[in-house]
């Protein structure tokens, strides 16, 4: 019976027109484009895009050179160098972000132990040349004041889960 | 000069032909038109059921979408591969092309709209149609590459396979009509379009133009993830647009003979009012278009058959179907009487 | 032997040791930051509590617990872990969170063992504890707030490095770690950085610059002294980073001199980088590999062998020698010395240029005679076994020569070969000592060997040697202490004048006369360039020091931490320095130059590459076949007999222990530590000026 049932299932198609039935239906319903660039879709606070370096309200910088984003960085994207400012503080002098070999994992975030380098919800930074993408320190502390307040508030919107 | 347009040079010979070229871009033009559309109305159908709303920014709603792609192709330089023969890579696609556009010459738009309304029209088709793998062959072989050539030879084989059970659906329909004239087949089905009876045919026969036209779920010719694009993959420009028009244009003839063949070609649904106050060629491109659609909506819902599966298909459910239901409907035919008499 | 159970298995233990110590026999790992192998038993860390029966029921500190038969030691039960985290806790009171900017931070034992016992947060909502950093001299950078007074630093510079200058202030939660705001003045002083298993002293020079993570670590040697010190390379891209003791308990145990330490960032400046030609002009021009090569080949070439000389530096290694021996035996060349200082020493036999007790055999000396030398300066690491030998029991250690602070107790018998005189004679009493000793030692210093009549130095030396029972079978003290470390591996490999050829002294007398007419420089920096004027001179080294400045042909060679090379120390023992970072620039490795140059001047070299270079180095030197051995040197009349020159004392060769070679000489560590330790004490005076003589 099963057999039988099986067989007029295939030779009717029902399968084949359940599918397309389906697909049929589908056609109807409100559709999810958006006008992108006009039109942008809901980011996460999570959200993984483009780094930046932070500050504290005073200007000074966040980054105290621990280098554990280096460490953990999967890509080896992130470089590093440090040494005594004048002030005896410890500081980079060199803190560059090879954003062509960064696969966006967000583990350097993660590792900050100061919410120093953190990537940001900005994801329109493509450019003509490669060498656009290889960020220095200027840059991703220029990103950082530029997205300041954005930073800011995603971090506190995540900070109850961390 | 004004004896030009007298005398039998010009009512035998000179305006006939005229007529006939006129004829003929009243035909292909539009239907190149239809081709173009064609392309936009699979982006917007496909879209639609994909949750997207296909191409909206050339044009309103995107309308002029299908001009732009063709600007595009036209003026993009046509690259010719060094190691391609370089005659045959050019004629390939205008073969294809130009075998797509003659089919059309005996399709019956309406009572009487019909180029030449010969009386083998549906072995014309089926030769035209049958010799539309040799474009294929050639651009796969002309290309000079793998993936072309693998392309081509898997298309050639899957038109030929699908074309043997199309005959057979064919035969089961001729049967039923008594005439190869598509006109004739269409007159015959005043009473009840053929799809009805011969469903199971109609079923194949829809199949089988899909795998014909190498259109999804059949489109292995031009599997993307194995072979890059298929017999196409070297052709760039006008060449490639000639390409894609050929295999627009061929969907659209299959859909034709599908509405001649199954649908009741140029009658509406119903003979009363105020269907039959339509002209019949509404009717013919409306039909045209709901069977190009099933082409669409088909490529949406389905992913693509294996090539064994193909072949399997083709052969050993497909072939031995449609010869079974010949045999039964040529007996039914015969213990009932309903043999149609020779025209 | 006691037996004891330690977690349930029986072992057996020396008697005397501690139970830290019996547990470490059984490899049981025991958490300690107080505890050190080297260093007294502090026992104030209390991390290292276990539970050991028969006793009070209450956790032990295992340091400072002796093993008794029939103890059970238990240390992976509840009540110690629970012990050890309440430990923890309290260090982490006090202890600032402040490990991302902390250098220790990766290589911290605090860190690691907060690991296995640290909470996840304080319970503890006072104010921490903030102590103000001290000062503690150019080398050690003090956070003093993470200080957790394990003491080890106080207990090091008291008991190893013999100064007192570091201590414990205060009690209580006011105690500081303080030296009192001066620099530490002791060689061995930046042990403590290693010492401390806290951030709280760090290094100054190397502060923020890397984490351990991110440095390749190399195994190689030193050669800032004739010691060989086993030392770790750590170098990140192409550039040494810092330098760390490695452990050889038969050389420098697990110390090092601050100079090994820290001279490394002078192996990135004034470097020698691609290859100079002096001009038509006078002036030294860059110019490629091929015409420097072509430009000493052709001189070679052109030149009277008898007019060629060749000089081997303090730096070289052995296998670069091996190869310009070969060349200059090529080239017919005999005048050629490695004994750059003029040191009267002679190839054989081989006892008379050797530490013949070896290091580790100063600690069965029982009455030591130094002649000549400066040891805190001219080989630290010596000097503190000698401590270490002196701190065991009543060790009688008496000096001929230049009279400086010691780290232990020193008869001084006086400044030069007069007062040696006497000891030979027995005319003194320290002979007296040194003949009732079981074992007696004498450590004559090139003071009393690099001089005119250093020969003569040396026969009395040996003769004291004989009449006090130095030499016997089963002892040998007769020790020379050298202080250039390739001098031994050029004296074994016989770099020395061959028939009818003239030493350093007579090289330079015969530049002088006109009779030399190119003199090869292979990293000879000490001699006198004046002399060289007139001559062609080839330099090949690694920094533009004082032969670089007289040469007329530059090639630029490898320093130490660039090539794979064999290190002869001042006791014979053959070490392998291996490559950490390549050469800056054009620069290449010593024998590879030598081999390229052989070819140009009609002499190939029958070796390709170092391996072949090494084999047959080995099989005509066997003894360089057996790595990490001292061979020791075979008996023999030595040095000469007449009379010293009594006029002129024993000087020591180093004026100034943070600069004697061309890398230190370009560390700005170095010359830091000059300014602010030497200077500072008003002792660096006679340095500063033999500094300034050496431009």
């Amino acid at each position: 019976m099963a057999s039988l049932d099986r067989t007029a299932r295939s030779f009717l198609l029902t399968e084949l027109l359940g599918g397309m039935a389906l697909t049929l239906k589908t056609m109807f319903k409100p559709k999810h484009t958006i006008n992108y660039p006009y039109e942008k879709g809901p980011l996460s606070p999570r959200f993984r895009g483009e780094h930046a370096l932070r500050r504290y309200p005073n200007g000074e910088e966040r980054c105290i050179a621990c280098k554990l984003c280096e460490a953990v960085c999967p890509a080896l994207a992130i470089t590093i160098e440090a040494e005594p400012r004048d002030d005896g503080s410890r500081r980079t002098t060199r803190y560059d972000i090879d954003m062509t070999k960064c696969i966006y994992c967000g583990l350097c975030q993660e590792a900050c132990p100061v919410d120093a380098i953190v990537e940001g919800p900005n994801f329109e930074f493509a450019a003509e040349t490669r060498e656009e993408l290889m960020y220095n320190k200027d840059k991703l502390l220029d990103n950082g004041d530029r997205w300041e307040s954005e930073l800011a508030a995603n971090l506190e919107l995540d900070a109850p889960y961390r | 000069m004004a004896d030009l347009f007298q005398g039998v040079w010009w009512s035998g010979y000179a305006l006939p032909a005229l007529t006939v070229v006129v004829y003929i871009f009243a035909i292909t033009v539009p239907l190149l038109v239809a081709v173009a559309y064609l392309t936009y109305a699979e982006r917007k159908v496909i879209g639609w059921m994909q949750l997207r709303k296909g191409p909206n920014v050339v044009g309103p709603m995107g309308l002029f979408q299908p001009f732009a792609d063709g600007l595009k192709l036209f003026l993009k330089e046509t690259v010719i591969p060094s190691g391609a023969n370089r005659v045959l890579f050019i004629i390939a696609p205008v073969l294809t092309f130009i075998l797509a556009m003659i089919a059309w010459a005996v399709i019956p738009f309406d009572e009487g709209w019909v180029l030449a309304d010969i009386n083998v029209g549906v072995l014309y088709l089926f030769a035209v149609s049958s010799l539309g793998v040799y474009g294929i062959i050639i651009a796969g072989w002309a290309s000079n590459s793998k993936y072309a050539f693998l392309g081509a030879l898997r298309s050639a084989a899957q038109m030929v396979s699908y074309e043997v059970s199309i005959g057979f659906v064919l035969v089961s329909v001729l049967l039923c009509v008594g005439s190869l004239n598509l006109s004739h087949i269409v007159t015959a089905q005043q009473t009840i379009w053929f799809a009805i009876p011969l469903l199971p045919m109609f079923v194949i026969f829809i199949i089988s133009a899909l795998a014909e036209t190498n259109r999804a779920p059949f489109d292995l010719p031009e599997a993307e993830a194995e072979l890059v694009s298929g017999y196409n993959v070297e052709y760039s420009a006008m060449a490639f647009a000639l390409f894609f028009l050929g295999e627009y244009a061929n969907m659209i003839l299959m859909s034709g003979m599908t509405v001649v063949l199954f649908l009741g070609g140029w009658l509406p649904p119903l003979d009363i009012a105020p269907f039959n106050w339509i002209p019949g060629v509404v009717w013919f491109a409306l039909k045209v278009a709901f069977v190009l659609f099933i082409f669409l909506w088909v490529r949406a819902t389905f992913p693509r058959f294996r090539y064994d599966q193909l072949m399997r298909l083709g052969w050993k459910v497909f072939l031995p179907f449609s010869m079974a239901w010949v045999v039964l409907t040529a007996g039914v035919l015969i213990a009932f009487g309903w043999l149609p008499t020779p025209a | 032997m006691p037996t004891v159970k330690i977690n349930g298995v029986e072992h057996e233990v020396e008697a005397g040791m501690t139970v830290l110590q019996a547990c470490e026999q059984a490899g049981v790992e025991i958490p300690r930051f107080c505890y050190h192998e080297r260093l007294s038993i502090a026992g104030n860390c209390r991390m290292c509590l276990v539970e050991v029966k028969p006793g009070p029921p209450k956790p032990q500190a295992s340091c400072a617990l002796p093993v008794q038969d029939g103890q059970e030691i238990v240390t992976d039960s509840d009540m110690v872990h629970k012990a050890r985290k309440g430990v923890m806790e309290f260090l982490l009171i006090n202890h600032p969170l402040d490990c991302p900017i902390c250098d220790q931070g990766g290589e911290c034992d605090l860190q690691d063992q907060a690991m296995a016992y640290g909470f996840s947060g304080s319970r503890f909502e006072e104010n921490k504890r903030a102590v103000a950093d001290k000062y503690m001299g150019p080398l050690i950078k003090t956070i003093m707030t993470r200080c957790i007074h394990c003491t080890r630093c106080v207990r090091f510079v008291a008991e190893v490095a013999g100064v007192e200058d570091i201590g414990l202030l205060n009690r209580g939660e006011a105690a500081e770690i303080s030296s009192l705001e001066q620099a530490v003045d002791s060689e061995l002083s930046a042990n403590v950085i290693d010492l401390c298993p806290v951030g709280a002293l760090t290094s100054k020079p190397y502060a923020f610059e890397a984490r351990p993570w991110e440095l390749k670590k190399t195994e190689s040697i030193d050669v800032m002294d004739a010691v060989g010190s086993n030392i770790r390379v750590d170098a990140r891209g192409n550039e040494v980073l810092r330098v760390l003791p490695r452990l050889n308990e038969d050389v420098n145990e697990e110390w090092i001199s601050d100079k090994t330490r820290y001279a490394c960032d002078g192996l990135v400046r004034q470097r020698l980088d691609r290859p100079y030609v002096r001009g038509a002009d006078g002036k030294l021009h860059p110019a490629d590999w091929s015409t420097a090569l072509q430009t000493v080949a052709d001189k070679l070439k052109a030149t009277e062998a008898s007019k060629i000389a060749a000089i081997a530096g303090d730096l070289v290694d052995a296998e670069s020698v091996f190869a310009l021996r070969a060349l200059m035996q090529r080239l017919g060349v005999a005048n050629i010395d490695c004994r750059q200082d003029g040191a009267r020493i002679e190839a054989e036999p081989r006892a008379q240029y050797l530490f013949n007790s070896g290091i580790a055999g100063i600690e069965r000396a029982d009455a030591i005679l130094i002649v000549g030398a400066n040891l805190r300066w001219e080989a630290p690491l010596i000097n503190a076994r000698i401590r270490k030998r002196w701190l065991e029991s009543g060790l009688k250690v008496g000096l001929i020569g230049p009279q400086v602070k010691s780290t232990y107790d020193v008869e001084y018998l006086g400044a030069g070969p007069e007062t040696l005189q006497q000891v030979v004679d027995g005319a003194h009493g320290f002979a007296e000592t040194l003949k009732q000793a079981e074992r007696p030692l004498i450590i004559v210093g090139m003071g009393a060997l690099a001089r005119p009549d250093g020969a003569e130095a040396l026969g009395a030396v040996r003769r004291l040697a004989e009449a006090v029972g130095a030499v016997g079978d089963d002892w040998n003290g007769f020790n020379v202490l050298h202080t250039a470390a390739g001098r031994v591996g050029a004296m074994e490999l016989g770099f020395l004048p061959g028939e009818g050829g003239r030493s350093v002294p007579e090289i330079l007398d015969g530049a002088r006369a006109g009779e030399i007419e190119v003199v090869y420089l292979h990293g000879a920096d000490e001699v006198d360039m004046s002399a060289l004027e007139k001559a062609f001179v080839i330099y090949q080294g690694h920094h533009g020091d004082k032969g670089a400045h007289a040469a007329d042909v530059i090639l630029p060679g490898a320093a130490y931490t660039e090539k794979n090379a064999t290190y002869l120390n001042t006791e014979g023992r053959v070490q392998l320095a291996r490559r950490a970072v390549f050469p800056p620039g054009e620069a290449r490795e010593d024998w590879a130059i030598l081999r390229a140059l052989s070819e140009r001047a009609g002499a190939t070299l029958p070796f390709d590459s170092l391996e072949a270079l090494r084999r047959q180095m080995r099989e005509q030197h066997p003894r360089l076949t057996r790595l990490d051995e001292a061979e020791p040197g075979e008996w023999g009349a030595f040095g000469a007999d007449g009379a010293m020159d009594a006029s002129r004392a024993f000087v020591s060769p180093v004026e100034n222990f943070y600069m004697t070679d061309p890398i230190s000489r370009c560390s700005q560590t170095m010359a830091a530590c000059t300014q602010e330790i030497l200077l500072a004490r008003g002792e660096g005076q006679r340095a500063i000026e033999g500094g300034a003589a050496h431009g």
